[in-house]
């Protein structure tokens, strides 16, 4: 079981992105953002240009690093890689959706809470809060 | 209502009743119930019938931790969805702030081309740690937020200081926050307007409900976990 991995310590793990423009600009203002000597930053910024290939090859780089605590992904770029992101269950990093200026969260898409969905029905998630 | 067995210092047990049936009967049916037994058949006697009533109480123990486990998940998918509504509230304002600065500097000056390509490192990062908790076998990891730490070791060190000098340390620590934060978006020029300003500190926000919400989350998958096997137990 995924869980019962230890789970590795560190000091200063990085927060990583995958956004809009908007964005990834408002939280590298916070100060997120890095750039190692290879020029690799931890955010990838998804526009009409970005194809589902790139998304997924970000979306694996950034879940294999041992330097990445956090992956901020927005839920509708998360749709285009449903499958990558449902299909992930290890607890670090933590795979957070979030929402995006076109697209409000909607925790029926919310891959967590599809997980934990079993054991309530579909709709009881969703409609209360709304 | 009922009997009771109690004990006399001469190791005899008697019946007291508390029934008002038994008040009318004379003192001849009464002494009947007067049993002498030897101490130690009463001792068994009283061991085995606390051990039943310990019995009794174990499926309502299991029970109760069963409902506790129940109620820690629903409480962190609450916690979780609560803090989804902060995140979405505290993005709409940062979105809207720097909408605002885009519009008042110009679009050239805010946009991802003008971004920083050069070697540099976080000033925000998260401490990763994993508590053990006894109680559950799984160990579940806790994310804490660190601002505009400077990579100089110098400044961590100055943080252990007397408490006459805790003021004047806070002092130099927000100082170095806002030069952090200048630092930060210098970037988009020397002059930055002030909605620029204000949806940085939004991000900035935004950042510290994203650890809850990581925090909530590990915790709710935890919970789950352990819901599951119960429940998965019981079925067995």
């Amino acid at each position: 079981m995924a869980n019962r991995t230890p789970i590795p310590t560190n000091n200063s793990a990085l927060i990583a992105m995958i956004a809009d423009e908007d964005t990834v600009t408002g939280f590298l203002m916070a100060g997120v953002g890095n750039v190692d000597l290879r020029r690799k930053t931890n955010y990838l910024i998804v526009d009409s240009k970005t194809t589902v290939k790139a998304i997924e090859d970000a979306f694996k780089e950034f879940t294999t690093r041992e330097d990445i605590a956090v992956v901020l992904i927005s839920q509708y770029v998360a749709n285009m890689i449903r499958f990558l992101v449902d299909g992930y269950n290890k607890p670090v990093p933590a795979i957070l959706e979030i929402p995006s200026k076109d697209h409000p969260y909607d925790p029926a898409q919310d891959s967590v809470l599809s997980r934990v969905k079993h054991l309530f029905s579909t709709e009881s998630v969703a409609s209360g809060r709304r | 209502m009922g009997l009771w067995l109690e004990p006399n210092s001469n190791g005899r047990t008697y019946c007291s009743s508390l029934s008002c049936n038994f008040r009318n009967l004379p003192q001849v049916q009464l002494r009947s119930r007067i049993v002498d037994t030897p101490i130690s058949n009463r001792r068994t006697e009283m061991t085995m019938e606390r051990q039943q009533r310990e019995e009794e109480k174990k499926p309502q123990t299991s029970e109760n931790d069963k409902d506790e486990k129940v109620v820690q998940f629903l409480d962190s998918l609450n916690d979780y969805l609560t803090l989804m509504d902060s995140l979405s509230s505290a993005l709409r304002q940062g979105w809207l702030e720097l909408a605002s600065a885009r519009h008042s500097m110009g679009s050239w000056r805010i946009n991802s081309a003008i971004l920083d390509h050069k070697f540099h490192s976080a000033s925000t990062t998260l401490q990763l740690s994993s508590p053990d908790d006894s109680n559950y076998n799984m160990k579940q990891p806790h994310f804490t937020l660190r601002k505009w730490e400077s990579c100089d070791d110098e400044d961590f060190q100055s943080k252990e200081v007397k408490l006459d000098e805790d003021e004047v340390q806070k002092n130099s620590d927000d100082v170095q926050v806002q030069k952090e934060r200048s630092k930060t978006l210098l970037v988009f020029g020397a002059l930055v307007s002030p909605k620029l300003r204000d949806a940085q500190l939004s991000f900035e926000t935004a950042l510290e409900t994203l650890v809850d919400i990581a925090n909530r989350r590990s915790v709710m998958l935890s919970a789950y976990d352990h819901v599951r096997e119960e429940i998965l137990g019981t079925k067995q």
